[in-house]
């Protein structure tokens, strides 16, 4: 410690001479905007939040007594717990079709267009330059009754499906399509970063496409995948708008009944207590994804040795 | 012959031409290099042997099969690359039982063939590391070992030295031929290094430009090179360029810029432009002066030790530098003193410049 303070205040000197400060008191200095930024935006909502599901509402008034009622009403009157699952289920199925997708685009992407990769990865980012309610509007317009989809149906003389508009199915298509860019973007940045090499290293060791895939490009790639389904997963888990313009009477999903218990009921409390609610389980899922990858098993040291010398 | 390389050629586009129409023979005792410099396209060659690169025309065959259509992974080759290539989620053991297992061995083969690879290349103790665990000499042994555990028809060696230090580097190499001489297949080994492809191999193909300039032994390559290019790349020499003043039968006297240089005839005329290599290590020095052919006056400039030998840097009376190096033990010379600089006339390596 003694030898890295002398060490510090030999290479600062002029910098010391002119303020009269240390590096370290420099450093901490220059980091305080940062950490007053996140403190303000990040951390003192979510603990507003925390208190407040703590506290009760009545007819738009914050009563602050300590309560659990709020808790109790999510976790033990039915529609919450219907709604949540709802929302899970839904969250999971399409961070999983994302990915399942986004595996072959990301791939075509990197290894395949060339020249073009720059262009395709923008227009893949093109639905983020717009807003997500525009862009459920126009799904709308394709899903509807007599939207694009069932107007052809039609047209060639077939039923029209139902079930396109106003169901779950169709919440879960909007939340599908708001977020497979997300799963692109991030299996994009994952095969980037990806050796390919290595893939004609275990095709001169005898193994076929297939076996190359399963043994080296998946693997090397697991965390990556993580990540993008992770990216979809979040957001869909606590999705609002796109049950509210896609999901009907019987589409209600746990984070369009949170933004109501804010606008219309007031329940300002009972609201809070369901974001950490969600928010605990968001933690839990991502922490158990995590658990579930080797770090050493997917190409990460874990360590600190080096690759020359030892 | 066991591996033939037959009319390969390879462009990308329109105009790069990578190898244009290679033709090689390859026996299966023999070690051979791809020496050249970057661009040359022995890296592209390589690639196409081992089904990496599809050629635009020409066949590979090994052991008498046409394999120019297979995809690597039937083709029974094994390749050692630059980079080592490592699986990195996999450990040593997992790394070197990888191609035993596509090939679908039983379980106590893959652990007999990984235990003899193991052994040879030294790796005993270090089974469950990972790559990364490793120093850069022991991951060039998983890999060398990875390459050898499946007894391929056919090891390819992709610069496998060229990120490790000399010392290791020198180590290695007699290493590597050993391995290939009890393994009795043929290695080909892409290097830009002349001394690893000189102090290992059989037969050297001198690459240049997507063309082989001479394929030959090693011997030949480095005593009689073939082209100018050979000349200039193989060993250090000094370079003359003059035009031919004379001719007898069996040689000619040129006028290099003052310096008066006798070769063997090479079919050159009086008046011919010539380009003439001597190799350092064929430069001697005398004291004083003296007069005639191969023997310029110098003066010594500068005294560079290399250990087993050491280099002198002369300057002729006409100006040019010249190196002469002279094995330790011989007699010394002080930077300042007149010398002369003497060869063979069978040392100088002549061409004759054809007009285009």
């Amino acid at each position: 410690m003694t030898l890295e303070n002398t060490d510090i205040q030999v290479v600062n000197a002029p910098a010391a001479r002119r303020t009269g400060l240390s590096r370290r008191q420099i450093a901490l200095l220059m980091q305080a905007p940062s950490v007053a930024l996140i403190g303000m935006f990040f951390v003192l909502p979510i603990l507003s939040i925390i208190v407040l599901a703590f506290w009760r509402t009545e007819s738009y008034q914050i009563i602050p007594d300590f309560t659990l009622s709020n808790f109790s009403a999510v976790l033990f009157e039915g529609a919450y717990l219907t709604f949540f699952l709802r929302s899970f289920i839904t969250a999971v199925a399409v961070s999983a079709v994302s990915v399942i997708l986004a595996w072959p685009i990301a791939y075509f992407i990197v290894r395949v267009s060339g020249r073009w990769a720059l262009l395709l990865g923008m227009l893949f980012a093109l639905p983020f330059f717009t807003g997500e309610v525009i862009r459920l509007i126009a799904l709308q317009g394709l899903l509807g009754p007599v939207g694009l989809i069932n107007s052809m149906m039609m047209w060639m003389g077939l039923q029209p499906i139902r079930a396109l508009i106003f169901t779950p199915i169709a919440s879960a298509i909007g939340i599908f399509y708001l977020y497979l860019p997300t799963a692109v973007t991030a299996l994009c940045l994952s095969l980037v970063n990806f050796d390919f090499r290595l893939a004609d290293a275990a095709r001169t060791f005898g193994a076929g496409p297939v076996r190359t895939f399963l043994e080296v490009t998946w693997p090397l790639n697991l965390v990556g995948t993580l990540v993008g389904f992770i990216l979809c997963f979040v957001p869909a888990l606590s999705s609002a708008l796109a049950p509210r313009f896609l999901g009907g009477p019987n589409g209600t999903l746990f984070g369009m009944s949170l933004a109501q218990q804010f606008g219309d009921t007031g329940t300002w409390s009972l609201g809070a207590a369901m974001g950490v609610f969600l928010f605990a389980a968001t933690l839990l899922m991502v922490f158990m994804l995590s658990r579930a990858v080797n770090p050493q098993r997917s190409g990460f040291s874990g360590g600190t040795a080096e690759r020359e010398g030892r | 012959m066991y591996i033939e390389i037959d009319g390969i050629s390879k462009t990308y586009g329109r105009r790069v031409k990578a190898l244009d129409d290679i033709n090689m023979a390859i026996d299966k005792h023999e070690f051979i290099s791809l020496l050249g410099p970057s661009g040359s396209g022995k890296t592209t060659l390589l690639r196409i042997i081992a089904g990496l690169e599809t050629p635009s025309a020409g066949r590979v065959l090994i052991d008498g099969k046409d394999v120019t259509g297979q995809p690597p992974h039937q083709r029974g080759v094994a390749m050692v690359f630059q980079e080592f290539l490592l699986f990195p989620h996999r450990t040593v053991v997992e790394n070197l039982s990888f191609p035993l297992r596509m090939l679908h061995l039983e379980r106590g083969e893959i652990a007999r063939r990984v235990g003899w690879a193991l052994e040879i290349l030294s790796l005993t103790g270090l089974e469950n590391r990972y790559p990364r665990e490793l120093s850069g000499g022991q991951q060039q042994r998983v890999a060398l070992g990875r390459g050898l555990v499946a007894s391929p028809k056919l090891l390819l060696l992709d610069e496998p030295l060229a990120n490790l230090d000399r010392e290791l580097r020198q180590e290695m190499e007699i290493e590597i031929r050993r391995y290939q001489k009890e393994l009795g297949i043929p290695f080909i080994y892409v290097t830009h290094n002349q001394e690893e492809a000189l102090s290992m191999s059989d037969r050297i193909a001198v690459m240049s430009m997507g063309d082989v300039e001479d394929f030959a032994e090693r011997t030949i390559v480095y005593n009689h090179p073939k082209t100018p290019f050979i000349a200039r790349f193989v060993g250090r020499s000094n370079a003359f360029h003059g035009r031919v003043r004379s001719v007898s039968s069996t040689a000619m006297v040129v006028d290099c810029n003052g310096i008066a240089v006798q070769a063997s005839n090479v079919g050159a005329r009086p008046g011919d432009e010539v380009d003439l290599y001597i190799k350092n290590e064929k430069i001697s020095l005398l004291r004083g002066t003296a007069a005639g052919e191969n023997a310029p006056a110098c003066t010594v400039r500068d005294v560079i030790l290399r250990g087993n030998f050491t280099e002198y840097l002369l300057a002729a009376a006409n100006g040019q530098m010249l190196v002469a190096g002279l094995p330790a033990g011989a007699e010394t010379f002080l930077p300042g003193e007149d010398v002369t600089a003497v060869w063979d006339e069978a040392a100088v390596d002549a061409f004759v410049r054809r007009l285009q």
